[in-house]
């Protein structure tokens, strides 16, 4: 047990926050709009929490662990700066549509890279080294990030079964037909990718302490792309698709690493398996969107079987008063 | 008599066409109005002036004495201004049930914390809003398929389905865009009698645009016609029936 820990801790908890950027993807997805925005976030909560470990807070003595209170302020601080970055950000970007909005959001993501490789603050080209952890092993970070998932997969359950969560589908749906109904479609939206943004930065900041270095390879166009995936073949219509598609994806070249291993493949075929991580992924897009249009997860799932009442004279009268 | 909706002169051009040019009518509270006119008239511009849909060019519009002319389609639809469209636009991948509750959104008031926690207000403004919403499913006599998608309802059922999503909105004023399109005599009938009495029970005013006459003739209190964008005549069904404007838009010379 303690080997398997020690093997594929840091992959289990890596698992849950890559399944939660998929989340963060996939909110504002719940409104129709499709931002890649989700890794530039993720790249901002991380430097925030890098920098405020090394630079901001008290210097922890050697073998001592940083406190973890420290770890969640730096999650709320870097909460409020992307809900800033994000209303900001999402006022002009959401007026475009589709694909347009994807490349405004891409070209978001790149501006955050390219501001970080330029700034002193964020150690420019080599980054931020030596972030403090507030654990002695790398899956004790499962005692966080596993409880955020959960907590982020009930916020996004309870949402869709919500008023918001309604005005989100029918924007998806139609947008002018939603407007005709008395929704205000730029609120929604703006509102729909700052929960999305936020989502990101937190785990970015928790995922810099993982990680130990933070830098500009975190959060690039090629994470957008992945996280897209994590969406993509999860299923797009249920909060469910995107959070088994980060688990399952994150986990794959893992096991296509032990697959590779296995003895008599040809050399060629297991360097393919070890190395082809992104042709791999870019098959599955492929061939996902080809025989699973919806994706593994089907939202149909969570239909309701029993039918509500109708009204009655008591409720019409509070509805009334 | 009350002007419940009043348009004063509107203009919409696109590029070189005059979709709409120089309107002005006034609708009354509680009647029927109908707006007739050829393919192309402007029938279909001038309800996505009415409800914000389409930028006005010139013009101004008011309703309930109110200055509506630069207000958003949402803004609009919250003074109590419904629609349903004559290329039907439900939200196809919701069951009926949610499109119908979507569209009580202005009378509900659930906030995001509220909504995920599931407080006792908000576990009974959802009761609420699904009952009622069962209700107006009743009335268009679809409550029995409630929980199936939009989008696998026939064409006749889509339009009912629209129907009571308008009518969710709780408007004072409906607008219904060839509510009787693509449906035979009898059911046009059927419609019309549907249509006076959503009107008595729901307390509405109603515009419809609506190609068939003698439906037309039979159901408005008065009507307006429009050709190539103009108001070319309006008033009481006989008395519009017999406009030598209004025979020679529709027959020709």
């Amino acid at each position: 047990m303690q080997s398997f820990v020690d093997t594929y801790g840091f992959l289990i908890v890596t698992m849950t926050l890559q399944a939660m950027l998929a989340l963060s993807l996939y909110l504002p997805l719940m409104a129709g709009q499709l931002s890649l925005a989700t890794p530039g976030f993720f790249a901002l909560g991380g430097f925030v929490s890098a920098v405020m470990s090394t630079q901001v807070f008290p210097e922890v003595p050697a073998g001592e662990l940083f406190p973890l209170p420290y770890v969640f302020l730096e999650m709320g601080i870097a909460a409020v700066l992307c809900a800033i970055v994000a209303v900001i950000v999402g006022f002009p970007a959401l007026r475009l549509r589709g694909i347009y909005l994807a490349l405004a959001t891409i070209a978001f993501v790149e501006v955050v890279r390219v501001v970080a490789l330029n700034l002193p603050i964020t150690g420019q080209a080599v980054g931020i080294f030596g972030i403090p952890q507030p654990f002695e092993d790398n899956f004790e970070y499962i005692t966080i990030s596993l409880p955020m998932l959960l907590i982020a997969m009930f916020f996004v359950y309870r949402l869709e079964r919500s008023r918001v969560g309604r005005a989100f589908a029918a924007l998806r749906e139609d947008e002018l037909a939603a407007a005709a109904m008395g929704i205000a479609p730029t609120r929604y939206k703006v509102l729909a990718f700052v929960m999305g943004a936020v989502l990101a930065g937190i785990v970015g900041a928790l995922n810099a302490h993982l990680l130990n270095t933070w830098n500009t390879r975190q959060g690039t166009f090629d994470a957008a792309i992945l996280t897209l995936a994590f969406v993509i073949i999860g299923g797009s219509r249920t909060f469910l698709g995107p959070v088994m598609g980060g688990l399952l994806l994150t986990a794959l070249p893992e096991v296509l690493r032990a697959v590779a291993g296995i003895d008599g493949l040809p050399p060629i075929v297991a360097q393919f398996l070890t190395e082809g991580r992104l042709i791999i992924y870019g098959l599955l897009i492929a061939f996902g969107t080809l025989f699973f249009p919806q994706g593994l997860i089907s939202p149909d799932i969570f239909r309701r079987r029993k039918k509500p009442e109708l009204e009655t004279a008591v409720t019409k009268a509070e509805a009334v008063s | 008599m009350n002007d419940l909706l009043r348009i004063d002169k509107l203009t919409r051009t696109f590029g070189g066409l005059v979709a709409v040019n120089n309107v002005s009518f006034s609708v009354q509270d509680g009647e029927i109005f109908g707006l007739i006119g050829p393919n192309g008239a402007g029938k279909t511009t001038l309800f996505n002036l009415i409800t914000g849909l389409t930028p006005v060019t010139s013009g101004q519009q008011y309703y309930q004495q109110r200055e509506t002319t630069r207000l958003k389609p949402h803004q609009i639809a919250g003074l109590g201004i419904a629609r349903t469209f004559q290329n039907i636009r439900l939200f196809g991948n919701l069951s009926a049930l949610d499109n119908v509750m979507v569209a009580q959104h202005l009378h509900t008031h659930a906030g995001i914390v509220a909504g995920i926690i599931g407080t006792p207000g908000v576990r009974q403004e959802e009761k609420r809003v699904r009952e009622r919403a069962m209700t107006l499913l009743e009335r268009v006599n679809l409550a029995d398929r409630w929980d199936q998608k939009a989008r696998n309802f026939a064409y006749g059922d889509q339009r009912r389905l629209e129907i009571a999503r308008a009518l969710a909105l709780q408007p004072k004023l409906l607008l219904l865009d060839e509510p009787g399109a693509g449906m035979n005599p009898n059911e046009k009938a059927a419609l019309s009698g549907f249509i006076r009495q959503i009107r008595a029970d729901f307390n509405l005013t109603i515009v419809l645009i609506e190609h068939n006459v003698p439906m037309v003739m039979g159901l408005c209190d008065r009507i307006a016609v429009l050709n190539f964008g103009q108001l070319i005549a309006m008033g009481e069904p006989a008395q519009v029936q017999r406009d030598p404007a209004v025979i020679e838009a529709y027959l020709g010379d």
